[in-house]
């Protein structure tokens, strides 16, 4: 007898789900019970079903087993006798799980609580590792790893969250339709963040970086199917992690070294996942707005759709970061748009871009300013313009791979 | 030839220095042990299972146990089938028993007359 198996992450995104569930039946101030509860609900799953193989409805069983430890240490506390009063009515039964364990159910509380801690009181880098901790089920360790930061920063990230959400008490059914659509603003800011701490990192193990692509897709797929997170802007987002997703594997060689946009071989991109995000792009545009998210999408389809990289329509792309510049002032959008224009009417148009233009110290100071200013001088012809700018690129390239990348790049 | 009966009692150290293991690393630990479990289906004639408290009886009368000495406890019992003790040694030492550091499997020949 071959045992059952259980969909890919079954532990994970089932933690997820019992942690949202239980959390909002009991109040978000009590997380950590319920993480404690869930935890030691999959470790008795553990030794259980290993043995005696899975019962016919696992996350039932989970649910059961979670609940029980959870009103079990609930009620050797005295002091919290008011939430049990609450609960009373509440009856734990034996049997299959409560009436609510409908997978639609589950995911509206997995939501709510994302709306929960999407809180402005809480710091956006509080909330991502809140996020990760009680809706992706990864460990302090595990999100230290693929944050690139220490246990102890992510610790306090959570704590902050945790005292936050242990002050404002907030009611998990208490979200009206209005506080919702106000929210939602934070939730995308949230698991974009998610989305670009994977997609961007260049620190991080690439399939490590790859799971945090995936949670983000996964968490924004439940936003943009419910009737609380469909907008626009949901669906732009969604868009654009799927156009970038598909392109990802494409972006190392087989040794871990970054590729260019051109030297990329783009039979490798996932032609399914670029044609979801073009499907979700053309749901975005059925609305009124236009968000970053928006422009930022609309960037990675022209990339997507252009057969190679000569003929990619660097007019659109311009545009797009002209767009995107106006809703989100970065000078990152600025140097890209410059490098749009150069490759649309040539490099000097595209210096002119940046003429005049100050950029922040962080920039200033990063090989991404440099290498992009040696590029275009050397394409101007400004030879010595273009050795100064090269030298500094090369000595703030943060991995060798970023380095090995650029002396490819600015070859003299 | 008939195969022999082999015990196997698993002991690990009392409490787990490291915490618990993450939702990921159980996943990891669940699909390990069914993969192990599969691979060894012949030799695995009684799974077993935890032993729970108990109390040791001795000829002074009953004494709640089970007593923890040099900080290992039994925590389970299972019963393979092998042509040697070799080859019980091997489908213990693949277990998933033997996967936490601090843990061991002892492989113990039953032999009836």
């Amino acid at each position: 007898m071959t045992a059952p198996s259980l969909v890919d992450h079954f532990f994970r995104h089932e933690y997820g789900r019992l942690v949202a569930m239980l959390a909002c039946r009991i109040g978000v101030e009590h997380t950590e019970d319920v993480e404690d509860a869930v935890q030691s609900a999959m470790m008795s799953a553990l030794e259980h079903w290993t043995i005696s193989g899975l019962p016919d409805n696992p996350s039932a069983w989970l649910f059961r087993a979670a609940q029980n430890n959870l009103m079990g240490e609930l009620r050797q506390r005295t002091r919290r006798r008011r939430i049990l009063q609450e609960q009373a009515a509440d009856d734990v039964g034996t049997g299959d799980g409560p009436d609510v364990f409908l997978a639609g159910e589950l995911q509206d509380e997995l939501l709510r609580m994302l709306f929960v801690c999407c809180d402005d009181a809480i710091p956006p880098e509080s909330q991502l590792v809140f996020a990760l901790k009680t809706l992706c089920g990864f460990d302090v360790r595990e999100i230290a790893i693929r944050l690139f930061a220490s246990e102890a920063n992510v610790y306090k990230r959570l704590g902050r969250a945790r005292s936050r959400l242990r002050e404002l008490r907030p009611k998990m059914d208490g979200l009206s339709q209005e506080q919702l659509s106000l929210r939602l603003p934070a939730v995308h800011k949230v698991l974009y963040l998610l989305f670009t701490e994977g997609y961007l990192s260049s620190s991080a193990e690439m399939a490590l970086r790859r799971e945090l692509c995936d949670e983000a897709i996964r968490l924004t797929n439940l936003l943009a199917e419910h009737p609380a997170g469909q907008s626009p802007e949901t669906c732009a987002l969604l868009s654009l992690m799927h156009l970038h997703v598909a392109r990802m594997s494409a972006r190392q060689d087989g040794t871990g070294g970054l590729l260019l946009l051109e030297e990329q071989d783009r039979d490798l991109w996932n032609q399914n996942g670029i044609q979801e995000g073009l499907k979700w792009l053309a749901k975005s545009a059925e609305g009124d707005s236009f968000s970053r998210y928006h422009a930022e999408a609309g960037i990675a389809a022209e990339h997507c759709l252009a057969p190679c990289f000569a003929e990619t329509r660097w007019d659109k792309v311009a545009e797009c970061y002209e767009l995107l510049e106006q809703r989100v002032t970065s000078p990152i959008h600025r140097l890209n748009r410059a490098v749009a224009v150069a490759e649309w009417k040539g490099a000097t148009e595209g210096l002119a871009i940046l003429d005049g233009f100050e950029p922040p110290t962080w920039l200033a100071g990063s090989y991404l300013w440099s290498a992009v200013l040696a590029d275009l001088h050397r394409r101007c012809g400004n030879s010595t313009e273009a050795e100064r700018c090269r030298e500094v690129a090369l000595d703030s390239a943060p991995t060798p791979q970023v380095k090995e990348l650029l002396q490819r790049r600015l070859e003299t | 030839m008939a195969k022999k009966k082999y015990l196997c009692i698993q002991r690990s150290q009392q409490a787990n220095e490291s915490g618990n293991p993450s939702p990921a690393q159980m996943e990891q630990m669940f699909a390990k042990f069914n993969a192990w479990k599969e691979k060894f289906a012949a030799n695995i004639v009684d799974m077993g299972g935890k032993l729970g408290s108990g109390q040791v009886v001795t000829p002074e009368g009953a004494t709640d146990g089970p007593f923890v000495e040099a900080k290992e406890i039994v925590g389970g019992f299972m019963i393979v089938e092998a042509e040697s003790i070799e080859e019980a040694v091997e489908v213990a030492r693949e277990s998933p028993g033997v996967a936490m550091p601090g843990s061991s499997v002892e492989v113990r020949e039953i032999t009836t007359p």
